[in-house]
């Protein structure tokens, strides 16, 4: 039978585990049980003696690994990591999770781009290990644990406030009644029976919740867990004692498998290649609708999150960093600005002359907007960008369509180029390309040519427009996937 | 009495407030909370520019009303310790605001505010209250006439806490913004089920709000990627949706150009509460017994919803003194 920590490392059978293995000494000593565990596997290929994790540690950055190469390697070869989904490695695997937590506690904090993937990550792998189970053996183990989560039969949606607040679920997903969320059978069919009609309420209920909406709650509860468990390692490290040496070597160790994808693809400043949407000058002929009316000024209300909310993060984003959704790894702004420079001589000069072109001009009467300038772009609460700040705040990403519609109704003025897009960030993207397109074949090249290169832009755009909130770490629904 | 709407003189204001207003008018939720609750006030019909005020009771308020007699007054949805500086924000009451003027399909064309839009908002406030409690399980409601529209306003304390992120959740789920899904799958095969065969939960919710839209549609009224024929094809077919045959309806819509429709549909729903009213945690409301000078009505808590009438009931005495 499968362990409950084999999903929720963070359960009381996950919380023994750890307690059992005590300290951290002998943590980077080899674990031969764990090796003959990879290379007895079935399904396991292997190529190099070198990958096979032979300690928590390499376990450790096996799993994030994982994470990302399949997300970004063309050539991701499942079963080379087939390991991970035997439970047989259970009590190394939940080791290592926490390990990987803490040492991500510790260095980068709640609001860094490791922190990030290491929430997906996890659940992408526990998404990824109920694939692999028997169909009774997964609604068995997922009823176990969401019994353990949700503590009681009947949860009232409040409940689920973070997860919602993080936009990790939705609340149009959730079935409710007065109140209530219905997961079980026989909760629904007192509820919902009477009224359902011409239809069998039983595969009705299988449909509609079933097993699926009990796996994404579960998932994303524990998701939000694990967050919630990086938070507290770092509030702890700060007013603690001297970080363990072993968890910073690992910090780093992640943060260069985090990085790889970016080489792979030969993306990032300074490097050229053909990376797919590369940094450079901004081309305001690119802009959207709502940005360019927002650049020539607000002239009513709502003057503060037109330009802090809105064009602070699409102008630094589209300078500096305009891939962010298609590559869905989080960054700061030093990661593509090292010297700020660019922040400081284009990002920041056209937000301010937005601001200044406001009726009344917006830092005239309200000069502090600029220290939430700088927090929208990564750096906290300060007058100024000083790398040392960087971090107490997270770099925003771009608002959604949506949420533009939502808080700003009266920027947007869409054309034909927004039915196609989530977020004025693709807009701007898609522009690009198209302006570039044009440059390359000339004005008469046709319009397929260009749609075929913004597809993979726009399809991974609009699945990610939805999300843009700061504090999420997985807005799409895996449902839709 | 088909009133006509304008503006209060300053003479009437001053009338509405030493003679017909009384302190204890004000609703009793906001009386018992008023030291944590900021107020603001329009003097001279600009927008609400005397704000940070406090009133330690309500004698204080009760004087500064008569003494003042403002062009408009609010307070807070907000609870703070230190209300004067808008500092140690406690929670604040999640609020809906519905205003005639701004329904995204009215049926009445008007440019202002008249009868018929105002019923229509009227029953978006019911429907929404419905949701509320059916769906969202809150009890403590307040309904405000607005004097150009309806504010919900909701205490329960489950909900006083929550950041603009749920505010804005809830919204889309009271709305009907997002068509729900229709394709479902069970043991690897696929179903369909479209959000009208579904009668609890949100796919019945945005059924509700796509059917009050829908029968209340006009050719002139502008959806995306609506044309007028599929506008045509809605008013020719609609009395089904009186009888609840949505998919009769559907099939006369046609599958593709109906999928068209609700798309449509629900991103002006969007629009059937001001967003942004419920999201911002700090915002300041009209204050229910004050006086809406710009329409000379009065603003109301409302005791029943179903009997109430702003004709009737949210009248200012001087109005039927005028000598027009
Ligand atoms: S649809 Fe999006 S990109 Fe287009 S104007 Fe509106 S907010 Fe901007
Ligand atoms: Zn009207």
């Amino acid at each position: 039978m499968v362990s409950i920590s084999f999903l929720n490392p963070l359960s009381p059978e996950g919380k023994d585990i750890v307690r059992e293995l005590g300290s951290f000494e002998g943590i980077s000593q080899d674990i031969p049980e764990l090796r003959s565990l990879v290379t007895h596997n079935p399904s396991q290929e292997i190529v190099d003696d070198k990958e096979i994790p032979s300690n928590y540690l390499e376990l450790a950055l096996k799993r994030m690994e994982w994470h990302i190469k399949k997300k970004h390697d063309r050539e991701f070869n499942s079963r080379r990591y087939a390991f991970l989904s035997d439970h047989a490695i259970t009590k190394y695997d939940v080791i290592s999770f926490y390990l990987l937590c803490q040492a991500i506690g510790v260095k980068f904090g709640p609001n860094s781009r490791e922190t990030r993937v290491m929430v997906e990550a996890q659940g992408d792998i526990i998404q990824e290990r109920l694939g692999k189970l028997h169909e009774e053996e997964s609604r068995l183990i997922v009823e176990k644990s969401l019994q353990m989560l949700l503590k009681k039969d009947r949860v009232h949606w409040t409940f689920f406030q973070e997860l919602l607040s993080t936009r990790k679920i939705r609340l149009t997903d959730l079935i409710l009644d007065h109140g209530e969320l219905i997961l079980d059978r026989e909760d629904f069919m007192d509820c919902f029976g009477p009224k359902i009609k011409h239809r069998n309420p039983s595969s009705m209920y299988q449909l509609l919740i079933g097993d699926e909406l009990k796996e994404l709650i579960m998932i994303k509860m524990i998701m939000q867990e694990t967050e919630d468990y990086i938070k507290q390692v770092h509030e702890k490290a700060r007013v603690m004692v001297e970080p363990n040496p072993i968890l910073l070597e690992l910090a780093d160790e992640v943060e260069e498998v985090l990085a790889e994808p970016m080489q792979y693809y030969g993306y990032g400043s300074g490097r050229s290649g053909g990376g797919p949407m590369k940094a450079g000058p901004l081309n305001p002929l690119a802009f959207p609708p709502c940005v360019k009316k927002a650049l020539e000024g607000i002239k009513s209300g709502g003057r503060n999150d037109a330009i802090v909310l809105f064009m602070t993060p699409f102008v630094s984003y589209a300078r500096l960093y305009p891939d962010v959704f298609r590559m869905n790894i989080s960054k700061r702004i030093s990661d593509q600005d090292p010297q700020l420079e660019v922040t400081e001589n284009e990002v920041l000069p056209l937000i301010y002359e937005a601001a200044q072109r406001c009726v009344p001009p917006l830092f005239d009467d309200q000069p502090q907007e600029k220290v939430n300038i700088n927090a929208k772009l990564g750096f906290g609460m300060h007058s100024t960008l000083k790398m040392e700040h960087e971090g107490e705040t997270t770099w925003y990403t771009p608002m959604s369509c949506e949420k533009i519609k939502l808080h700003l109704p009266h920027l947007c003025r869409p054309d034909d180029v927004c039915k196609k897009i989530g977020n004025p960030l693709s807009y701007y993207n898609r522009m690009i390309w198209e302006v570039r397109n044009l440059d390359k074949e000339g004005p008469d090249s046709s319009d397929e040519s260009s749609s075929d290169n913004t597809k993979d832009i726009t399809t991974a755009d609009t699945e990610n427009s939805t999300k843009n909130d700061n504090k999420n770490t997985d807005g799409t629904n895996s449902r839709e996937r | 009495m088909i009133m006509d709407l304008k503006p209060a003189t300053p003479n009437e204001r001053r009338q509405y407030y030493r003679e017909e207003w009384d302190v204890n008018d004000v609703p009793e939720f906001i009386r018992e909370t008023l030291t944590q609750r900021e107020f603001g006030f329009d003097h001279i019909g600009r927008g609400p520019n005397d704000r940070y005020r406090v009133f330690q009771n309500t004698d204080y308020l009760r004087k500064f009303m008569r003494v003042r007699t403002p062009f408009a007054a609010y307070s807070s949805v907000a609870f703070y310790h230190k209300p004067r500086r808008r500092d140690g924000w406690i929670k604040a009451e999640l609020v809906f605001d519905v205003d005639a003027k701004d329904i995204p399909i009215r049926s009445c064309g008007c440019d202002n505010v008249c009868e018929i839009c105002l019923k229509q908002a009227k029953d978006i406030v019911h429907g929404l209250i419905d949701t509320i409690k059916g769906d969202l399980g809150l009890s403590n409601i307040y309904v405000v006439y607005s004097g150009r529209g309806y504010h919900i306003r909701v205490l329960d304390d489950i909900v006083m806490g929550m950041d603009s992120d749920v505010r804005s959740q809830i919204v889309k789920y009271l709305v009907g913004s997002d068509v729900p899904r229709s394709e479902y799958s069970s043991h690897g095969m696929k179903y369909n089920l479209e959000h009208f065969t579904i009668p609890f939960g949100y796919p019945q919710v945005f059924t509700q709000r796509v059917k009050q839209a829908l029968l209340n549609l006009n050719l002139d009224t502008e959806i995306d990627e609506v044309s007028k024929d599929i506008k045509k094809a809605v008013i020719k077919h609609r009395e089904l949706l009186s009888e609840d045959q949505w998919g009769l309806f559907r099939k006369e819509i046609g599958p593709v150009r109906y999928s068209r429709l609700v798309k449509g549909i629900a991103s002006l729903n969007l629009t059937l509460v001001d967003a942004k009213v419920s999201i911002d945690l700090k915002r300041i409301l009209r204050l229910p017994s004050s006086l809406h000078s710009g329409v000379s009505m009065k603003s109301t808590l409302i005791k029943n919803l179903e009997t109430f009438d702003p004709f009737q009931d949210a009248v200012p005495k001087f109005v039927y003194e005028r000598k027009d």
